[in-house]
């Protein structure tokens, strides 16, 4: 048989972060990765995988469970000169070790006035969609793009991921890299084609700050990021066949925000639709919508639409949770409303 | 050259339980290199990954989420 064809090399989402963190770890000796699980287990949602085999415990730390003790060693590396990557496994125990991220790895830049730099990266599983309940499945990624002094950053695919994690780690400021549990591609969870692409086996990256057009269309513009992607990009696929055009905005970082591809995209379409699995109120959501009424409301031929979590704990009930999270159904509704 | 792919045999303990390919990460009737991951297979929770033992046309037989047995047939590799 002859045939030209090049085979194509495709890898989840959760082994492009191991592959990203891997090649920055064999490139920069300063580069070590901690948290609970990394190591032996590859981290429970597979974004150490073989990172242990590789590089060993001296590189590749498992730490006890305190969050507030490892992430804040994590800082004393960074700002001692090292680059580590700091995994706290899910974010929802952000609350028992906020005080280090928040108040020492985002502002010691900013209080030492710029000499001291956090080169830090700190990674968590968000979202839901699989029954873990109110403490296990929230996203969060409002709660940190809020306060001031981290960059903030939510691929939604394995190129993304690959590039966005060696983006994070070559960053001289702390970078919160937020991963959804459900567009990891792993085989326990329901799984998305999109979580399993092809991503260039070489290191590369992809800029922190920019939002990434990842389906055009011209009719409705949505904003949206992480699993979110998957699920509009889905929408749109089949909407495409009842004759609407969705144009589908994938935000990437959250801080810096990239403004202007959202304007754009609006000032094209007209109406848009967010959806973020963060909560609704203070959030994502409502910062979209405030910047296109800042810049130019008039560009809207429809009031803006958002679809978010309503301001609940997610359910544990399957029924329950999948009431409140932003499905394709909720998704296609709402584009529906909003070119009727 | 036809090469068959099978499922490996992770259970010593129960031989006897069935897997499931979790994963396909080459669609049916791509090119593979040797060594390339085709697939992640899953037994009772445990997953590994299989790679294409020569380079070729590669066959899926079992689609995604279907119960196999340990040690069957999982793919054809021409070469």
């Amino acid at each position: 048989m002859t045939t030209t064809e090049t085979p194509t090399r495709r890898i989840t989402t959760a082994k492009a972060m191991a592959e990203a963190i891997g090649l920055e770890m064999q490139a920069d000796p300063d580069v070590f990765v901690m948290g609970e699980d990394v190591g032996a287990y590859g981290g429970i949602f597979g974004s150490t995988t073989d990172l242990f085999a590789e590089f060993g415990p001296e590189r590749v730390m498992d730490t006890p469970i305190s969050e507030t003790g490892f992430i804040g060693a994590g800082i004393g590396a960074a700002v001692e000169g090292l680059r580590p990557v700091v995994e706290l496994m899910f974010v929802d125990f952000y609350g028992v070790c906020m005080d280090q991220i928040s108040n020492h790895m985002a502002k010691i830049h900013y209080e030492s006035g710029g000499a001291v730099k956090v080169p830090m990266v700190l990674m968590a599983a968000t979202g839901g969609g699989y029954s873990d309940a109110a403490q296990h499945s929230q996203c969060l990624w409002g709660t940190f793009a809020h306060l001031p002094g981290m960059k903030v950053v939510v691929p939604s695919n394995p190129y993304d991921a690959k590039g966005l994690m060696a983006s994070a780690i070559r960053d001289d400021n702390p970078v919160i890299y937020l991963f959804h549990k459900g567009a990891q591609g792993l085989v326990w969870m329901e799984k998305n084609q999109r979580s399993i692409a092809h991503v260039p086996e070489e290191a590369f990256t992809v800029p922190i700050g920019e939002a990434a057009v990842a389906r055009e269309g011209t009719d409705v513009t949505i904003v949206t990021l992480s699993l979110s992607v998957q699920h509009s990009l889905d929408v749109a696929e089949q909407l495409e066949g009842e004759g609407i055009s969705v144009e589908v905005v994938d935000l990437r970082s959250l801080v810096p925000l990239d403004r202007q591809t959202v304007l754009e995209s609006v000032a094209k379409t007209g109406r848009l639709l967010v959806v973020d699995e963060d909560y609704k109120s203070f959030g994502v959501s409502g910062e979209i919508a405030a910047i296109v009424a800042e810049t130019d409301p008039t560009m809207l031929k429809k009031p803006v639409s958002r679809l978010a979590v309503p301001d609940v704990p997610i359910p544990y009930a399957r029924s329950l949770e999948y009431g409140i999270l932003p499905t394709r159904e909720k998704i296609s509704a709402a584009v529906k409303d909003l070119v009727s | 050259m036809i090469t068959e792919v099978t499922f490996p045999v992770m259970s010593t303990d129960d031989p006897a339980a069935e897997g499931v390919v979790g994963t396909w990460f080459v669609n049916h009737g791509e090119q593979v290199r040797e060594g390339q991951v085709i697939a992640e297979v899953q037994v009772d929770k445990v997953d590994q990954e299989v790679e294409a033992p020569v380079a070729g046309t590669m066959y899926q037989y079992v689609a995604e989420g279907v119960a196999i047995a340990q040690g069957a047939p999982l793919a054809r590799i021409d070469s």
